[in-house]
């Protein structure tokens, strides 16, 4: 589209085989996982060299053009809850107790990231979260189907879903804090094995995907991934 | 991603049998000018919105097809992401935007003279979309249409 409208397009790939079908102008493909576009974070001269190659098909004079970046290979992630989980015997909190707990940790997070953070989804404030997770643990359980804290331009399913994300981004950001070396299986096994947050979200993600409304069948699936 | 050949195998059949278009050929701008003499604009399909714009949402048929627009001096602590797709890490975005919002690396490829200039306003689209009609019919050429109008010479596309 962008091309036949005159523009000059350069993209990166994360799947050579769609790449391959899609055809787009100029393509380099990489190996990363997805949510790793540009290889390694807080590395902006390995970012410069995908960059530089993603430049560089501008050069090119017949199209299309797909060329590869070839790297070491790449370990993979483990987000979802099933595969994640390493039957812990870690002691768990309370939920309440558990949130209490890991704020310093999250205002942390705040101070070393100039207040930058992905919590912001479901407009809550941070402050409110505990009633957040009230809501959450009440609508799990069938008791409540719906919540005062709504915005009314979410539907419940987006609503929960967007309480969901927040409260992940939350419990990792402030994980990373105080273990900011911890590679992103680390940090995910953490959350799903070693949080009462994983275990709320795992039978929350059953709840919803039993739903006969579709919207919140559909939603289910990403609540424990 | 990693090679296909150590991903689980539900990660790899749902990857093969994704619906992505199948095109025969593709459209070909040339360069008419040196990247350096070029005005660069990024759009993304990580589902990114400046914080207080409508979230993406799990639409019904087939994705959320829209977009946002991210003026390019917004605060980072500013742009968040809504993308609705389950399958990808989020922690390498909270770590640096740059990971699939490569913004600073941007502005240094600028200063380096390395690219023209910047557009002032980004793109985000959200990936993972099942039905692309929304993307090819309205909002794709809506973009492109704002590109071009702003003096737009290059695009930078890039997924998460």
């Amino acid at each position: 589209m962008l091309e036949e409208a005159g523009l000059v397009t350069t993209s990166i790939s994360l799947v050579e085989e769609h790449a391959r079908k899609i055809k787009p102008p100029r393509i380099l493909s990489v190996p990363f996982n997805f949510g790793n576009t540009l290889g390694e974070v807080n590395n902006p001269s390995y970012q410069h060299e995908i960059l530089a190659a993603t430049f560089d098909l501008l050069d090119r004079s017949i199209g299309p053009v797909l060329e590869l970046f070839e790297t070491d290979k790449i370990e993979r992630v483990i987000l979802s809850r099933s595969e994640a989980m390493t039957g812990s015997d870690a002691d768990k909190k309370d939920l309440l107790v558990e949130l209490s707990d890991i704020k310093p940790n999250y205002e942390k997070w705040l101070e070393t990231n100039k207040g930058r953070t992905a919590v912001g989804l479901s407009s809550i404030d941070a402050e409110l979260f505990p009633a957040v997770l009230g809501f959450l643990k009440q609508y799990t359980a069938g008791e409540v189907a719906d919540s005062g804290l709504r915005p009314q331009q979410f539907s419940i399913g987006h609503f929960v879903r967007y309480c969901v994300d927040d409260l992940k981004s939350y419990y990792l950001e402030s994980r990373i804090a105080v273990k900011p070396d911890a590679s992103m299986n680390d940090l995910y096994q953490w959350l799903w094995s070693d949080t009462s947050l994983g275990d709320l979200l795992g039978e929350l993600a059953a709840v919803m995907d039993d739903s006969e409304d579709k919207e919140v069948k559909a939603i289910a699936y990403g609540i424990a991934r | 991603m990693p090679k296909l050949e150590i991903l689980s195998e539900q990660q790899r059949t749902m990857l093969l049998n994704w619906p992505s278009p199948e095109n025969e050929d593709s459209p070909w701008t040339p360069m008419s000018k040196s990247l350096s003499d070029c005005k660069v604009a990024l759009v993304t399909t990580a589902g990114l919105h400046v914080r207080g714009d409508k979230p993406f949402t799990t639409a019904k048929n087939g994705g959320d097809a829209s977009f946002r627009v991210i003026p390019r001096l917004t605060d980072p602590a500013d742009i968040v992401q809504s993308h609705t797709s389950i399958g990808f890490d989020r922690t390498s975005i909270y770590k640096d935007i740059n990971i699939t919002f490569p913004i600073d690396r941007l502005n240094e490829l600028v200063a380096l003279g390395k690219i023209g200039s910047l557009s002032d306003y980004y793109y985000s689209f959200m990936g993972a979309l099942r039905n692309p009609a929304g993307l090819i019919d309205e909002y794709g050429p809506e973009v492109a249409k704002n590109l071009i109008a702003e003096g737009v010479d290059v695009v930078l596309l890039i997924p998460t």
